[in-house]
Formats: structure tokens, C-alpha cells, sequence
């Protein structure tokens, strides 16, 4: 019983974890997205870029006030804006401190998810807490994760069903 | 009759009572433990029960003796407190004479990036409210009240028989419960964009604490502030009864016949217990300041410190503790958008002084307190409505199924408060190493860690964690429910049905919190 049980509930998240991960299908073509982000404290303008997994990315950074960082999650790049100024400062933080002056950072998204991208220069009291986020589709972890969820949370109800219809066939 | 003859309950408001019935062998009787819970006994519903797991359970000090040997030592807390107290008093004075910069002080990096998260994380889930038992803030009010750190003075006092400093007046009874830590702690929660951001904040707030429980050590007897003030304590109160760590005694049967109760009233060995519990009678884990008096002062050596199962304590006993868990559910929603979020409105609206928009404030303020006092406790009432509904069981109230379920907020509630820490100590965790070298933001190098780059740790992987940690708590979290309708309705099938809705509600507030996280 118990391993009919467990069987059962690994089967339904399972389902849950591959209907979650159909969800992500079709996949887009690739293709060049251009973004201005401005970061002022303590956020960037646009919040959120929405892309496709494999679309290269070409950003250009621009500070709103006081000198802003991004710190781009999964992607070894960091930069530092000045404000009013069009060239910034990028270093891939892999190799140390090796800045360059640059206008625009180019990228090609592999990963699918979020992924985001925070201040690195501390810029004021709500520093550490000023980030976007690249939403890079199709948003795989977040579909198989509610896919398992479901799958979970109906394999509990399951098992508990299971066990009162035993409870009864005992009776 | 002397004292010692009188019978005393957990109840120490007054100096003697009729005494508690304790001792019921639970496991054996299902009507008992169904009026335990709820203090109803169904006769209309089905027979049909599934046994709920006993649960694992491992007795520390038998398995251990000399962690019982420490914890018998007048030294135990005290070890804890004073290295505590030390820490906590640099982060006083550098919030005053420190940066301002937050991220480059040590007020607010060691308190709220470090210490935030080691609570959280570590110290609630695993070991309850160890946390109180080496908290600094009541260090001035105990010593008022003892006048000694290690010398146990016999006497009278009121019940207790030891000799008390102060006018050592009763808590009133209204207030016995976590309504003020409730208000106190959403009121933080509200103010936390700048008590967290701004080390002076940081430091008059706990300073005010430290005035404040000593204050009240002077008027009220034992740790009044700890157990229905302090802001933290409600939130580590609460969730501690999900934590894998109780301290109970050994043999109830053993309790049942002591009429010395050491444990609450104290004797020459000890103090007797500065939250007011009888060990006798104490079952749950919300007011056990782990403090380790009734180890010392038991006169039949039996307490035990034992690790439980997670979750395994599931009575709530009064609205203040169900309003508890709408609180921390509404204030992690709340902080997961602030603070791992991108709208930079929102965060204008909660950082008002910087930003001016004090009209944004405001309606944050009302959002974040509605949310958390009215909407989500509104949306539990009317799921309670559907299950009685659903139940069609006469004989338990809406009331009954609205605090009983209300314990289902918990286990997500905890796990969720774990997801939300960990990106805060991984992202921000380099910070520590900068203010080690550089406590005031001075322009130090005392280790050579001042000028560390800023580097979040394993970012692409906290997604993964915080999922895991969230199934955990819903899983936890329907588990529990299930068995909680069953003592409610004694019946597993209206159980079942009744868990549904509430099951829906712990996955939305899961799935709300995957969105945050990584959608």
C-alpha cells in the first residue's frame, strides 16, 4: 500500500512537472532586442525585460541621479553608470578588476527564467535593495514548479483519500 | 495551609487555584484529545479516524547528560547573554556613531542581513525560542527585578518563592496574549524600509526596547516584555510551534502528583519560571523562553529537552495567535515585494522620507494593514464559512473552525519567511565581510575585508532553494490540516472534505510566493 501510495504521488507530480514544462512550447525565434535601462535610486526603468531564450540583447545603461551599478545574475557582467554620461564602465567580475568604457552591453540569453540584475555601486539607503529582473521565456523553472506544486499538493489529498477508502474497506 | 499546599495552575494571575487536569493519556483518547484541542465533543459524525504519526522525539539531556549539566548551571544563560549583550551594544553605538550608509555599517548588516537570517532560518525552525534565552534586551530588567546574575534569593513573592525586586504588580489579564507584539511588530513592519535602511533608527528602536523592558521589569512581575510586548517575540512565539526543539516535562503522571512546582514558583536552586509556565501543564511551545530555571528548579528532575518532529504542536488557542499568522502571511507578501521586488514606486512610497511622497506612504500603509488585519483574515472567515458548510457538522462553530485552521498559515508561513531570508543573507552576505574590518564605515581595515567587491553568492541557485522550502511548508502544512479537522469533526472523511479549501488557500499563498521568487 505505502508503495503503491508513493508510486502514485511521484507519478501525479511528475504529470504536474511535465504539463509545466509543455507549457513552455512553442518556443519564439530568436532576435535582437535593443533596451535603454535608467537606473535612478532605487530602481531601473524598465523593471522587467520580458525576452526569448536565445534573443541577444543589446542594453545601453544610463544613471537618472548618482552613480548606479548593474550586476547582472548568471552572466559575469558588471557595470558602473555615471550620470550624464553616455559611455559606462563594464568588468566581468571573473576577472577581477579589468574595466572598460563602453556604450553598450551585448548578450545573447541562454538561460531560460529569471534572472536579475542589481546595484553594485552602493547609491543611498535603499542600495541593496534596487534590482531588475530579465524574464527570459519560456520561463521554464516557474512552469514546472507550479506544475509540481499542483501535482503535490493533489498527491497529499490522494494519499489521505486512499487511506479512508482502506479505513473503510477494513470496516 | 500553607503555600506550599496550595494548587497551583499555569495561571499565575492568581495566587491559588484549582489545578488544571493534566495527565490524559491523549494517544489513547481520541474524545480527550478532541476536547484538548477544541474544547468540543462531537458524537454526531463518523467513527472513521486515521491514527496521525506519533512523530519522532529524541530526549537531549538523557541522551546527552551533559548538555543537562550545563543547562543546570546558574552559568547557562548567562554564558549566552553577556557575549550577546556586547555585540549588541557595539551595534547600539555604531547606529549612532557610524555611516549613515546602511550597507557600511555594522548596525544593520550584522543585525539585519545576519541576524535576520540566522533567526529565521535557523534558530526558530530548530530550536524554538533559544533565541529569548540569549536575547540581551531584558539583561537590566532581570538583574533589577533578581538584584544578583547568579545568586538565586529565596523569599515570597506574591506566589513565587523568590525574593523579587520592584513593585513586582500583575500583568493585567486582557492582556495576557500577543495582541500587543501583534501591533508592535506590524507597526515595525511598516517603518522596516527605514528601520533596516538608517542605523540611528536601528538604534534608537532597540534602545527604546532595552528602556522599555526594563521599565516594565521594575512595575510588573517576571518577563512581561519578553511574553506580551516585545515585537519579535509574538512572531518567534508563534512560529516556535513549528520548531523541532520543545522543552517538556519528562512524566506528566509525575507533575500531576507535585505539589511543590518548583518549576513555576522557584526555590533556593532557582528562579521560578520568568514566563509564568507550570511545566505540568505546558504543552505548547509559545511561551517557553528556554531559559532553563525550571531544569534547575524541578525538585524531580523532569524536564526533558527533546527534538520533535517539525510542526508537531498544532493548538492554537486564541484569536491573537490566528491574527499572528495573518500578520506574518500579509508583512512576507509585503517585504517579498518591497525588498526582492522591482517596482521602484513602491519602494518611493515606503522610503517617504527620502523620497517625499508621503501620500504613497499612506497608502501603503493602510494596504499593508488591511491586507494583514482585515483582507486576509476576511478570506479565512469566509473559507471557515465553506468548510463548516461543507462539513455539515452542526455542532462546531465557524469560530472553532476559524481558529483551528488558522495553525495551516504557519508551516507555509515559516517556510515562506525562510525563502524571503535567504536571497537577503546570499546577495548581501559580502556586506558582512566589509563591516568586520570596518564596523563604523570609517574607513578601516582591520582585517583586510573593508574593500571586498560586493558579490551575491550562488544567486541562479536561491530560486531552487526557495521552491524546495516552500513545497516543504505546504506540504507541512496540509499534512497538518488534515489532522486538525479530524479533531475537530472527528471524522477523517468531513476532514478531508473540510481540508480542501484551506489547502487552496496555503497553495495560492505558495504559488504567490513562487511568483515573487523566480516568475
Amino acid at each position: 500500500m505505502k508503495l503503491k501510495l508513493l508510486i502514485i504521488s511521484i507519478l501525479l507530480i511528475s504529470i504536474g512537472a511535465f504539463l509545466g514544462w509543455l507549457f513552455g512550447f512553442p518556443l519564439k525565434a530568436p532576435e535582437r532586442k535593443d533596451f535603454v535601462i535608467k537606473a535612478r535610486q532605487y530602481s531601473y526603468d524598465p523593471p522587467k525585460l520580458d525576452v526569448n531564450l536565445g534573443d541577444t540583447l543589446h542594453i545601453k545603461l544610463v544613471s537618472l541621479d548618482v552613480i548606479h551599478g548593474f550586476y547582472l545574475e548568471g552572466y559575469d557582467i558588471d557595470a558602473e553608470i555615471k550620470p550624464n554620461v553616455k559611455l559606462f564602465k563594464v568588468r566581468q567580475p571573473s576577472e577581477g578588476f579589468n574595466w572598460k568604457d563602453t556604450s553598450e552591453i551585448s548578450i545573447v540569453v541562454n538561460k531560460t527564467g529569471k534572472s536579475r540584475y542589481r546595484c553594485s555601486h552602493t547609491c543611498g539607503n535603499m542600495h541593496p535593495f534596487m534590482q531588475g529582473e530579465i524574464i527570459v521565456h519560456p520561463n521554464r523553472l516557474l512552469h514546472i514548479s507550479i506544475g509540481v506544486l499542483i501535482g503535490f499538493v493533489v498527491s497529499i489529498l490522494f494519499i489521505f483519500y486512499q487511506l479512508i477508502k482502506k479505513m473503510k474497506r477494513h470496516e | 495551609m500553607n503555600d506550599d499546599d496550595k494548587i497551583l495552575t499555569k495561571e499565575t494571575d492568581n495566587e491559588t487555584f484549582v489545578q488544571e487536569p493534566i495527565g490524559y493519556n491523549y494517544d489513547n483518547n481520541i474524545e480527550a484529545l478532541i476536547s484538548e484541542n477544541t474544547g468540543y465533543k462531537n458524537q454526531n459524525t463518523s467513527p472513521f479516524l486515521i491514527s496521525e504519526p506519533k512523530g519522532f522525539k529524541y530526549d537531549i539531556f538523557n541522551k546527552i547528560p551533559i548538555i543537562k549539566k550545563m543547562a543546570k548551571s546558574r552559568y547557562f544563560q548567562y554564558a549566552l547573554m553577556v557575549p550577546n549583550f556586547f555585540v549588541f551594544y557595539v551595534i547600539i553605538i555604531s547606529g549612532f556613531i557610524g555611516t549613515p550608509i546602511g550597507n557600511r555599517n555594522i548596525a544593520i548588516v550584522v543585525l539585519w542581513i545576519l541576524w535576520w537570517f540566522i533567526l529565521i532560518a535557523l534558530l526558530v525552525p530548530l530550536a524554538a525560542r533559544f533565541w529569548c534565552t540569549m536575547c540581551p534586551l531584558p539583561i537590566f530588567g532581570d538583574f533589577l527585578q533578581r538584584f544578583s546574575f547568579l545568586k538565586v534569593r529565596t523569599g515570597k513573592t506574591g506566589y513565587l518563592r523568590n525574593k523579587m525586586f520592584g513593585l513586582n504588580k500583575k500583568w493585567p489579564k486582557r492582556f495576557k496574549n500577543i495582541w500587543i507584539p501583534n501591533f508592535t511588530f506590524l507597526t515595525l513592519c511598516t517603518f522596516s524600509a527605514i528601520l533596516v535602511t538608517r542605523p540611528f533608527v536601528t538604534s534608537i528602536v532597540l534602545g527604546s526596547m532595552v528602556l522599555i523592558a526594563t521599565f516594565l521589569a521594575m512595575i510588573y512581575r517576571l518577563r512581561v516584555f519578553c511574553g506580551h510586548i516585545c515585537p519579535v517575540s509574538g512572531f518567534i512565539g508563534l512560529y516556535s510551534k513549528t520548531s523541532t526543539l520543545e522543552l517538556r516535562s519528562t512524566n506528566e503522571e509525575v507533575c500531576k502528583k507535585c505539589k511543590d512546582k518548583g518549576c513555576l514558583r522557584g526555590n533556593e536552586k532557582g528562579w521560578g519560571c520568568p514566563w509564568g509556565e507550570d511545566m505540568g501543564v505546558m504543552k505548547r511551545n509559545n511561551y517557553c523562553g528556554l531559559c532553563m530555571e525550571c531544569v534547575k528548579t524541578c525538585s524531580n528532575d523532569n524536564i526533558s529537552l527533546n527534538i520533535r518532529s517539525f510542526s508537531a504542536e498544532t493548538k492554537i488557542k486564541g484569536y491573537d495567535e490566528s491574527w499572528k499568522g495573518f500578520i506574518d502571511v500579509g508583512t512576507s507578501h509585503a517585504y517579498s515585494l518591497i525588498y526582492l521586488g522591482t517596482n521602484g514606486t513602491l519602494k518611493d512610497w515606503v522610503n517617504a522620507p527620502e523620497s517625499g511622497n508621503w501620500t504613497g506612504f499612506f497608502i501603503y500603509v493602510v494596504s499593508l494593514w488591511a491586507l494583514s488585519l482585515l483582507i486576509i483574515p476576511g478570506i479565512f472567515y469566509l473559507l471557515s464559512y465553506l468548510t463548516k458548510a461543507i462539513a455539515k457538522v452542526k455542532t462546531v462553530s465557524i469560530k472553532e473552525i476559524f481558529k483551528a485552521y488558522s495553525y495551516i498559515l504557519l508551516p507555509v508561513g515559516l517556510l515562506a519567511w525562510m525563502a524571503f531570508s535567504f536571497p537577503l543573507i546570499f546577495v548581501n552576505g559580502s556586506y558582512i565581510l566589509n563591516v568586520i574590518s570596518d564596523p563604523l564605515g570609517w574607513g578601516w581595515d582591520l582585517f583586510g575585508t573593508a574593500e571586498v567587491q560586493w558579490q551575491p553568492l550562488i544567486p541562479e541557485y536561491l530560486g531552487y532553494i526557495q521552491i524546495f522550502l516552500l513545497l516543504l511548508g505546504l506540504g507541512y502544512s496540509i499534512y497538518r490540516g488534515f489532522f486538525i479537522g479530524q479533531k475537530l469533526f472527528n471524522s477523517a472523511v468531513i476532514a478531508l472534505k473540510a481540508l480542501i479549501p484551506f489547502a487552496v488557500l496555503a497553495s495560492i499563498i505558495a504559488v504567490a510566493f513562487i511568483l515573487f521568487f523566480i516568475g
